[in-house]
């Protein structure tokens, strides 16, 4: 909404600013181009009823959206906040948060990675104290070869 | 003719229009996590074959996403406009379940709709005259038993101005 006023005393003509630059003020959608220095394109799908068949499609209308730290890489699924001044001709949003990171994916009921319908089990097991396991080992080893090396002479 | 596809009747305006959840005015996205196979995510795919349609005609200015395995469980996810986020779990749940669970949080309550339904029609008032959108009837000519649009059918020499105005000229 966008009105002027007259200040008579000074003449001078007081712009106000837009309340919001475009009409949705939260969107989702996916990256899909982030050659633009600090901005991501994002698609984002809205369903749209088909007036002769009743049946609903996805609508694809692309965003730009300011990423100030170009942490979006293509396919991200994203969450888009509307800026309350357009900030360049085309950029109307900002990134809000990444939703679901291309890759790594998190399932937000268990906090843990995944992937499709699987969990991806991160390796726990094997990097838990390298160090100390490595020298355990290598005593074992010892051990087991001096107590070969005893039997031998008495087998023989 | 029957109707193509399975479950047609979800293609029908009187289906649509049935649709019980109206969401707040607050709820700004809908977003839906399911899984194509597998039993548990049978309530959720069949929440959205069945009652995404209804949701999104009741409220057509709610963003609406569907996403096919990407995690094990099938949840929904709200974002609301003040930045908050809301979790629904679907594992195991049936559609209907999910549907009168997520009235009961996100949705208008029926003394709610009464309520705006009331004030739509006091704000409108059938006895008015005006363009389509806003009232019933343009014109009298439209009302049955008035006298006719003169577009259509000329009005009789009584009613016509010009034909009294040309009598008084003659006359005096």
């Amino acid at each position: 909404m966008q009105f002027t006023l007259f200040d008579t005393s000074s003449e001078t003509f007081i712009m106000s600013v837009k309340s919001v630059s475009v009409h949705a003020k939260w969107i989702v959608g996916k990256v899909i181009g982030t050659k633009m220095q600090k901005t991501a394109k994002v698609r984002v799908t809205r369903l749209v009823l088909d007036q002769y068949l009743l049946k609903y499609y996805n609508k694809r209308k692309t965003y730009f959206a300011h990423d100030p730290l170009e942490q979006c890489t293509v396919g991200d699924v994203v969450l888009l906040k509307a800026l309350p001044e357009r900030r360049a001709k085309h950029v109307t949003h900002e990134l809000a948060e990444i939703v679901y990171k291309v890759g790594n994916v998190i399932d937000p009921l268990t906090g843990k990675q995944v992937a499709g319908s699987l969990f991806r089990e991160t390796l726990t097991d094997s990097m838990e104290n390298p160090a100390g396991s490595l020298t355990e080992k290598l005593q074992e080893l010892n051990i087991s070869a001096t107590s070969e090396i005893l039997q031998k002479p008495s087998e023989v | 003719m029957p109707m193509k596809g399975r479950y047609p009747i979800r293609r029908t305006l009187e289906y649509l229009q049935k649709g019980d959840i109206v969401f707040k005015n607050t709820v700004k996205i809908m977003t839906v996590n399911y899984n194509t196979h597998g039993e548990l995510s049978d309530g959720a795919s069949s929440f959205v074959f069945f009652n995404i349609p209804q949701i999104q005609y009741k409220n057509p200015w709610v963003q609406v996403m569907m996403f096919k395995n990407l995690t094990p469980s099938p949840f929904l996810k709200f974002y609301l406009d003040d930045g908050d986020q809301v979790l629904v779990d679907a594992e195991g749940k049936d559609h209907k379940d999910i549907s009168q669970h997520v009235k009961k949080i996100l949705g208008k309550s029926e003394e709610v709709l009464r309520a705006e339904e009331l004030a739509r029609m006091v704000h409108s008032n059938p006895a008015n005259f005006g363009p389509k959108k806003y009232c019933l009837r343009e014109c009298m000519c439209e009302v049955e038993g008035q006298v006719p649009c003169p577009g259509l059918i000329p009005l009789p020499n009584e009613m016509r101005g010009k034909y009294k105005s040309q009598m008084k000229g003659t006359e005096v």
